[in-house]
């Protein structure tokens, strides 16, 4: 029974291989690479084993510069049979509210309808995890986040996910969504010829603001509900003192060191 | 730092890079501590389609350009030198001679297997008494009806040890001066072909590295490759190939040894300050970088011109010269960052050290490579 999956990714920057300033507490992003949030290369693999037990065609939609295409031929090369890459100038500065309302009215717009919609968790760099429900709640569709097992039966799934030291089976009819873990798969390597293909023929479809039909209210920096007030890097924390020992020592060295520190008092108790 | 990469080859560059480091290089030491060739490693190769890089898909390859071939191999030999050279002389000197000289037939029963890392390939030229003088060589290709029958010896023939299929040069024509020699494909299974033990390497261990040798070993006449008497020809334009892929090996290794040298500069510590706060090894440092660029566009710039049907042979020349001399140096310099460390197994440069030195000899020594350039020089 043919599966219609749409994957959404994001191409973030290669958080591992940033360097961060330490005199003016930037984070250094020069010469470090863009890559295909890692979530959602679990999503994506998740899709393609989905699509080789049961059928069906699975798009990788992206929102982003024209620079994002890398991501969706990336993705193709990997195994998606279409990519759509949602590009505007009026799309920049969304935040997740912005960019879910952008991903959900493409999603809607796709022949054929959407079956399953699969999304990484959280990205690397803005870890917000927002954007899956989100895209859910906006299209009225049932969701699980951070699914760790997806099985497929009939017109239903039956997933896993570990929530609060649980681990929870719940049971979504299609269509749905959710937002896959670590723990459901690990991606495969892209054989090289496959690039060489993806990078070569296969055309990409290219979605404005005025082929979604959005208005430019609702999108971008315009149709953010938040925004950025401060970027930080938190100052690099001290590290603890640790002792150990019989109890009644423990006690005795503790009370000394906070005497010392001058936060209690011998005679009078705290100060 | 890459120049001018489309993004095609950026991304494959990054695709390569997360399988070296991941894959690859965390069973480097082992492969050159054993010596032994990881052959299950390169099954998984040869399933993402490293054994095929050049060759069309029609054939079962990739059909990768030369910039990105050589970005992939830098790749690999940025995280295992060793299996750099394995891949790089299967690809360019073990494969494509098929795909550019060969009968629709041969690239069929062939260059297809080879392309998809079934087989592995080699290209059988240097003999005891043939090396740099190529001419020499005593290998001996007699036509006896449908069939050639070999007799010779070919020495540091690499992954001679695990091939199946071998290109060999040998003398076809001894009365004719300039069509003395033929390209035949010998399978490693047939009778009157010996394989001799594996080398005991000074670097590039886990390289299966021996002799072959021809006893009465006959061959049909569909296994030459090309005309009789082209030998030399194809050769000399196969080596131009051949070359791009080893100087693409030493830029891997060069800068293997920059990134381990800067990385310890930072950590150790010496007259109370960290190594890269002295002019001396800051010095050092900016020579390797500056070099590694620079040997990356001579590299970048022979590929172009082959990419697009240009002679390249000059420029193959100058890439393959200049940066197998510039590994041997930044292995040295890598070494003496590192001080007596560096001569301790523990740390990668002094595997990079032993590496190193054979990239100034093979697929054409340093001096043959100034023969050739200045040769262009002098004929211009």
């Amino acid at each position: 029974m043919n599966t219609n999956i749409v994957v959404c990714i994001k191409q973030v920057p290669d958080v591992a291989k940033v360097r961060i300033d330490h005199q003016r507490m930037t984070i250094i992003r020069e010469g470090v690479d863009s890559i295909i949030n890692p979530l959602d290369g679990v999503a994506l693999e998740a899709a393609l084993a989905l699509r080789e037990k049961e059928g069906g065609a699975i798009t990788a939609l992206t929102m982003g510069p024209l620079q994002s295409q890398e991501a969706l031929r990336e993705a193709l090369a990997s195994g998606a049979d279409r990519g759509v890459l949602l590009t505007d100038p009026r799309f920049a500065g969304a935040d997740t509210w912005a960019t879910s309302k952008t991903l959900a009215r493409a999603i809607s717009l796709l022949q054929p309808a959407v079956d399953l919609i699969l999304c990484g968790r959280q990205t690397i760099d803005s870890d917000t995890g927002h954007v899956g429900p989100q895209i859910a709640e906006l299209l009225d569709l049932p969701q699980v986040c951070g699914v760790t097992e997806i099985h497929k039966e009939q017109d239903a799934l039956t997933v896993k996910r570990i929530s609060d030291g649980f681990l929870d089976t719940l049971r979504l009819s299609l269509p749905a969504l959710l937002t896959v873990s670590h723990e459901l798969c690990v991606p495969h390597y892209i054989p090289l010829g496959r690039l060489e293909r993806a990078f070569s023929d296969i055309p990409l479809t290219r979605w404005g603001l005025e082929d979604l039909g959005l208005r430019e209210e609702e999108v971008g920096f315009r149709g953010s509900a938040t925004r950025v007030t401060r970027l930080f890097t938190p100052p690099p924390r001290r590290k603890g003192e640790s002792i150990t020992g019989a109890s009644s020592l423990l006690v005795e060295h503790l009370i000394r060191k906070l005497e010392a520190l001058g936060i209690i008092d011998e005679e009078h108790g705290t100060k | 730092m890459h120049l001018e990469l489309t993004m095609k080859q950026a991304v494959i560059r990054r695709t390569v890079r997360k399988f070296a480091e991941e894959r690859l290089a965390p069973r480097a030491v082992q492969i050159d501590a054993s010596g032994e060739f990881p052959l299950e490693l390169a099954r998984e190769m040869a399933g993402l389609d490293y054994f095929g890089l050049e060759i069309p898909p029609e054939f079962g390859g990739a059909g990768l350009d030369s910039v990105s071939y050589t970005l992939i191999i830098e790749e690999i030999s940025r995280a295992s030198a060793a299996m750099g050279v394995c891949v790089s002389v299967h690809n360019s000197v073990g494969a494509y001679p098929i795909y550019q000289f060969g009968t629709e037939a041969q690239r069929r029963s062939f260059l297809v297997p080879l392309a998809r890392g079934e087989h592995i390939g080699t290209f059988c030229l240097t003999e005891p008494n043939a090396g740099s003088d190529v001419s020499s060589l005593e290998t001996t290709a007699i036509r006896d009806g449908d069939s050639y029958i070999l007799n010779g010896n070919k020495i540091f023939v690499t992954n001679g040890g695990v091939s199946e299929t071998n290109l060999v040069f040998a003398v076809s024509n001894p009365s004719e001066p300039r069509k003395r020699f033929s390209v035949f494909i010998v399978e490693s299974s047939r009778p009157g072909l010996e394989k001799g033990p594996i080398e005991d390497l000074l670097g590039m261990r886990g390289n299966a590295v021996c002799s072959i040798s021809f006893h009465d070993c006959r061959i049909p006449v569909e296994n030459r490759l090309g005309e009789e008497g082209q030998g030399l020809k194809m050769a000399l334009s196969t080596l131009d190939g051949g070359r791009l892929g080893i100087a693409a090996q030493a830029i891997g290794l060069a800068e293997a040894c920059l990134e381990n040298s800067l990385k310890y500069a930072g950590e150790r510590y010496q007259f109370g300050a960290p190594l890269t706060s002295f002019g001396t090894i800051q010095g050092f440092l900016a020579d390797m970088a500056t070099r590694i660029d620079a040997a990356r566009l001579l590299l970048h710039r022979a590929c172009r011109l082959r990419d697009q049907k240009q002679n390249y042979s000059s420029q193959s020349a100058m890439a393959k010269l200049f940066s197998s001399e510039l590994a041997v140096d930044c292995a040295r310099v890598g070494v003496q960052i590192h001080g007596g460390y560096g001569c301790t197994k523990p740390y990668a440069v002094e595997r990079f050290y032993r590496d190193a030195k054979i990239c100034e000899i093979y697929e054409g020594a340093s001096e043959v490579q100034r023969m050739v350039i200045a040769r262009h020089l002098l004929n211009a």
